[in-house]
């Protein structure tokens, strides 16, 4: 190795100058440019129709470059933003870390590998589908299922197998620590499912919470928009978890699931502090609430929070509404309803139960003992469907019926009347709660069950929660889809069974609900009770003839303004179902709509 | 290097009662010593084989008030690299050169002192300043300095003009 | 006589990155030498502590240019002790094939860097041209050229591109073909031994007083001192190589255990070409959740590799959140960079400061970091 050659050796090198270069002639490097590698880092593109302003890859970015920016022509709709990420390249290292973690998939990065300018404001830029020069540029760098960012999967939760058909044990048993912790850690604090949330409730805050351990800051949050948070924790519809970012490649964040956690796993003095932090002592007026469903309840403890001294009137003999008579147990169990209830309670809020406004107390009479009323009377009759036979005895109702599950399963009342063969009619989450309920209570009686259920709509069309049908049909539900309900027979004043016939359509060519059958396949659905789920209405005994007048809509609901006031009676307030249809956490919302209102009103008034 | 077999662990046990544990890579451990004996513990260890100081840096523990001297030793015979830890008083950070032992030290001295204000007793040169030009701020590896507003502070804030190429958007659905 | 103060840099004196010493001379002699690091001091290991686990993917490249996968992999290494996760078998070949390109790209970049000192460009222009072919195959693997970010915490970040190892092939075959050509034209060449050899002598006492690693101490002790046989990481202890050593350490000879180890990294390639599985999982998550939150158990751990400079390891510290605790770096040029410049420069010529960089592999930005 040590032996030198002579110093004239390089001159061999001289064949070089008669070999192919390696090296790119100059000129070629901006006209002609080299074809970059399928993986390369290059310039990003976005596809903006794609892209849901989630902000994710402006999080994870190292170097700070890229801000989301505003975009004229998009709106801020459910489930998107109306801003798309804008890349500083004096910052950008060009990792694409951004297009490994997009949720939506819309990001990548181009080939191209020049950009020359003299203009400084070149390399702020924001990406489309085009690309930087505006001109179609192969795609570079993507992601694949290696390079993936996120976490796709959700964390599966333990639940009570099927033979937990003969009692009513709650099905789903929640997450532990460890579980929550890990399902927490999926989410991207984007804030998507806010906007859809219709309390607009903190998720990305208290997911958060979960993630860091901190169980006060978790109930705090929640409580800032939602102060039934058990219930919603178990049964909400949570609609927000469609439009979560992670949705769009894999499973969404579990946000009913993480929100039960907290409430679960809180310390009583952790609770506590989370959910009356912000209660203060009585120092403005008294409001009345009529009605201690969802909203009733939301209303009152926002209430409480700014100040007034509550009385919440109910008819039942226990507060809660819907939550308290409707919700299954085996979904919500009482101790939810109850901690819950305390809760509002601890806060200073008195109920006066057994009082049915209109009847044992005037609407009048509140007006005048209170500064103002609110009315969240909710929907609390069943709907009838008059179908022949339907004013048979055996013909049962959803809401008394799942009431009187209730108060026997608290020791409150005996245990319903139930047969060995029922048909349920209705295909909502209702009639779910009301066959799965008869289920029980027939395993419990009778060591067997047997339930039909006659729905109207097809599987795909349903109305209830997929996970109704799915547990519904493991503890042995007999549904009929597609099949509607023509007449109840009858022989010998004992109820045989239920006349179906197959649904063709269910609305006409104008859209108008008008179902229309196939006559040539029609069956009976054997039982000897019928229940009828079909739907709920309200109850406005409350009201006079000349308020009825004013005050209600062709739909029969209440009209309000956007605070829940009603027009013509500025004392008098609405939420819940009366305004805006059954859904709870559509209750919490108005309920604590009104309680800002009727606050600002009696601020305001003169 | 006289001592080079492998059971320095429990020569050293038998020799200065210090216990050395399992690191969590493997062929690593991690001994834990009295500020006062680290400086012999350091000179037996290498004298036990360790002949090479791989690193020497420093953590700052803000919440428990102490820093910790971090003293990254090889033995290549073994393939061992063992890591002697040693607390000190956050407020009063004083620790002896150890560049008696390791000569390649003396850098590493420096830049504990220059980013943690770590002073070492008895080197004549660790607050030579290092990488740090005209620093006027506390050490800034410590925890509690913020680079961010100190940086704020020193310069001033450019305005980007973010024009940003307004690309026609088509809104879909 | 008078002394006069030569300034060495900061602006690139030869491959180095920014990096300076303040030289005192007398004629020609150094007489006193002052290392002025710091010019590329950018914080990193503040940043570490401010940037998500994976953000930091984008920052510890940049602490060595020429070699920047051994950042990767030390980082990997240590957040894969501390989450106790296994890589997937297919990853650590492909870890070796990226370490080992790294190698041969950065022994090629010091071949040619030795042209700039000794005024034998013809060995810069062919060494940089070289290496490019290498940096063709990075950028098929990993969608850049320098700063890969392609060894990431559970394996690496995607599989092999289709046909990427009948390139490779072909790399190393025409690299194999032109390395003769290399070694007759530079490590032989006259010019190249009047300046290089006998020159900058490293004698084994000194490797051990600074704490010199790699081919420092290698060619110097004669000790077969690398961490790829002492403690094999990926899949080094099942792949044949030899450690070339030697016990006279002048300038000429670390290039040639360079030179040397070049063709072990062509052997290595080879094997793993042959060894590695031809498919499987390449990547294990470490933590659960999006990369926004992916933690780290707490704990410490110093984990290191046998960079082309010799030892480089960083100690990591989690304290179980998003964002390391803290992370130092142990450059491998930090001991004959540093002391090594203010004890043992002084005594050579002006124009041997540069070959003293050169061959005894000082690596600017991993000093400062
Ligand atoms: S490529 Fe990396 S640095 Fe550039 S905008 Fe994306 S995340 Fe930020
Ligand atoms: S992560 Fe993807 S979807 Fe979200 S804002 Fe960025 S580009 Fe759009
Ligand atoms: S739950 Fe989903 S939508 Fe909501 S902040 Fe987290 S990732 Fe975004």
């Amino acid at each position: 190795m040590n032996r030198t050659k002579s110093m004239f050796s390089p001159i061999r090198a001289w064949e070089y100058l008669f070999r192919e270069p390696v090296t790119l002639h100059k000129k070629d490097v901006f006209v002609n440019p080299r074809e970059a590698s399928d993986r390369y880092r290059g310039f990003h593109q976005n596809d903006l129709s794609l892209c849901i302003g989630c902000g994710t890859c402006s999080e994870i970015c190292p170097t700070d470059a890229i801000s989301m920016v505003a975009v004229e022509g998009l709106i801020h709709e459910e489930g998107k933003k109306d801003e798309r990420p804008a890349f500083d390249y004096g910052r950008c290292s060009f990792c694409g870390l951004c297009v490994d973690i997009c949720t939506s998939d819309s990001l990548c990065m181009s080939k191209e590998y020049i950009h020359l300018s003299q203009d400084p404001d070149s390399f702020f830029y924001l990406p489309d589908a085009s690309g930087i020069h505006e001109k179609e540029a192969d795609k570079g760098y993507q992601r694949d299922e290696v390079s993936e960012l996120l976490d796709l999967v959700r964390q599966k939760m333990d639940q009570e197998d099927p033979s937990r058909k003969s009692s009513f044990v709650e099905i789903m048993k929640g997450y532990s620590k460890k579980e929550a912790l890990e399902e927490a850690a999926r989410c991207v604090a984007c804030g998507i499912c806010t906007d859809t949330c219709p309390a607009n409730m903190n998720i990305p805050e208290y997911i958060r919470a979960v993630f860091d351990d901190d169980m006060e800051e978790g109930m705090r949050q929640i409580y800032k928009t939602n102060p039934l948070a058990n219930v919603c924790g178990r049964i909400c519809t949570h609609k927000c978890e469609e439009v979560c970012a992670i949705s769009h490649r894999g499973e969404p964040v579990a946000i009913r699931w993480l929100k039960r956690y907290l409430v679960d796993h809180a310390s009583e003095e952790d609770y506590e502090a989370g959910a009356l932090s912000s209660v203060t002592a009585f120092v403005q007026g008294k409001v009345a609430v009529v009605g201690s469903g969802p909203s009733g309840l939301s209303c009152a403890y926002y209430l409480r929070t700014l100040g007034y001294e509550v009385s919440v009137y109910e008819s039942q003999a226990l507060p809660g509404g819907v939550i308290r008579y409707g919700g299954p147990e085996y979904r919500l169990p009482e101790a939810s309803v109850l901690k819950d209830i305390s809760m509002i309670e601890k806060a200073g809020v008195q109920f006066i139960c057994n009082t049915k406004v209109g009847v044992d107390i005037t609407l009048e009479t509140l007006h005048a003992e209170y500064d103002a009323v609110f009315l969240g009377t909710g929907f609390s009759l069943s709907r009838p469907l008059k179908i022949p036979g339907y004013e048979h005895p055996d013909v049962l109702y959803a809401i008394p019926f799942l009431a009187s599950v209730r108060d026997y399963l608290r020791d409150m009342g005996p245990i319903p009347v139930v047969d060995q063969k029922a048909v349920v009619i209705g295909g909502g989450n209702v009639a779910f709660d009301v066959a799965r309920s008869l289920v029980r209570l027939q395993e419990k009686l009778y060591g067997t069950s047997c339930v039909h259920m006659a729905i109207l709509e097809s599987r795909d069309q349903m109305l209830a929660d997929a996970e109704e049908l799915e547990e519904g049909l493991e503890e042995g539900l007999q549904v009929h889809f597609a099949y509607g309900p023509q007449s109840i027979s009858i022989v010998d004043d004992r109820i045989k069974g239920l006349h179906v016939t197959k649904v063709q359509s269910i609305f006409d060519a104008e859209g108008r609900f008008n179902p229309s059958y196939d006559q040539t396949d029609q069956k009976v659905l054997e039982g000897t009770q019928v229940y009828m789920a079909i739907g709920q209405m309200p109850e406005y005994a409350y009201l006079n003839d000349e308020m009825r007048d004013r005050v209600l809509t062709k739909r029969g609901l209440i009209a309000v303004t956007d605070g829940g006031q009603i027009e013509g009676y500025p004392w008098l307030f609405a939420g819940g179902d009366i305004v805006r249809g059954p859904d709870i956490i559509n209750g919490v919302a108005t309920g604590h709509q009104a309680a800002k209102a009727i606050d600002l009103w009696l601020q305001t008034k003169p | 290097m006289t001592n080079s077999t492998n059971n320095w662990i429990e020569c050293l046990k038998k020799e200065t009662g210090l216990e050395a544990k399992e690191g969590t890579a493997s062929l690593q451990y991690v001994l834990d010593v009295d500020k006062q004996e680290a400086h012999q513990t350091l000179a037996y260890l290498k004298r036990a084989g360790f002949g090479q100081l791989s690193l020497l840096t420093c953590i700052d523990w803000i919440e428990q008030g102490t820093f910790q001297l971090i003293f990254i030793l090889m033995h290549w015979e073994l393939g061992h690299h063992l890591i002697v830890r040693a607390l000190l008083d956050r407020e009063n950070p004083e620790f002896t050169t150890i560049t008696d032992i390791y000569p390649g030290a003396a850098y590493y001295e420096r830049e504990v002192y220059e980013f943690f204000g770590v002073h070492f007793r008895g080197s004549a040169v660790y607050q030579k300043p290092l990488f740090l030009e005209r620093w006027d701020d506390m050490p800034p590896l410590r925890k509690d300095f913020d680079p961010q507003a100190y940086s704020d502070g020193k310069f001033p804030k450019r305005e980007h003009p973010h024009v940003f190429k307004a690309n026609v958007v088509e809104v879909t659905e | 006589m008078k002394e006069v103060k030569l300034f060495l840099g900061p602006q690139h004196p030869g491959m180095h990155g920014n990096y300076s010493v303040h030289m005192y001379v007398d004629g020609d002699m150094i007489k006193k030498a002052r290392p002025t690091p710091g010019f590329l001091h950018r914080g990193f290991e503040k940043l570490m502590e401010r940037r998500f686990w994976m953000g930091n993917l984008a920052l510890i490249p940049r602490i060595c240019v020429v070699e920047p996968d051994i950042n990767e992999m030390v980082y990997a290494m240590g957040i894969e002790a501390l989450a106790d996760v296994d890589v997937p078998e297919r990853a650590h070949w492909i870890r070796m094939i990226i370490l080992e390109l790294g190698r041969l790209a950065i022994h090629m970049m010091s071949i040619g860097g030795i042209g700039g000192p000794t005024g034998m460009y013809t060995a810069t222009y062919w060494g940089i041209a070289q290496r490019d072919l290498i940096l063709d195959l990075f950028e098929k693997i990993t969608g850049a050229r320098i700063y890969h970010m392609y060894i990431v915490p559970g394996g690496v970040r995607k599989d092999l591109p289709e046909g990427i190892l009948e390139d490779l092939a072909k790399v190393l075959d025409q690299l194999e073909k032109n390395l003769p050509e290399y070694e007759e034209l530079i490590l032989r060449h006259p010019i190249i031994h009047t300046r290089i050899k006998d020159n900058i002598l490293l004698p084994a006492s000194v490797v051990w007083e600074l704490g010199v690693t790699g081919i420092g101490m290698r060619s110097a002790t004669g000790a077969k001192n690398d961490l790829r046989k002492v403690k094999p990481y990926a899949r080094y202890d099942q792949v044949e190589f030899d450690v070339p050593t030697a016990t006279y350490s002048d300038a000429l000879t670390r290039m040639n255990l360079k030179y040397q180890e070049m063709h072990q990294s062509i052997r290595i390639l080879r094997q793993v070409m042959e060894k590695m599985p031809p498919d499987g999982p390449v990547r294990t998550a470490f933590s659960p959740g999006s990369a926004l939150r992916y933690t780290v158990p707490a704990g410490m751990v110093y984990t290191a590799v046998e960079s082309s400079r010799g030892e480089y390891g960083y100690f990591i510290v989690s304290d179980g959140k998003e964002k390391p605790y803290r992370i130092a770096v142990r450059g491998a040029s930090y001991a004959q960079g540093l002391l090594g410049i203010e004890k043992y420069l002084p005594g050579y010529r002006i124009d041997d400061a540069s070959i003293w960089m050169d061959t005894m592999g000082v690596c600017s930005p991993e000093i400062d970091r």
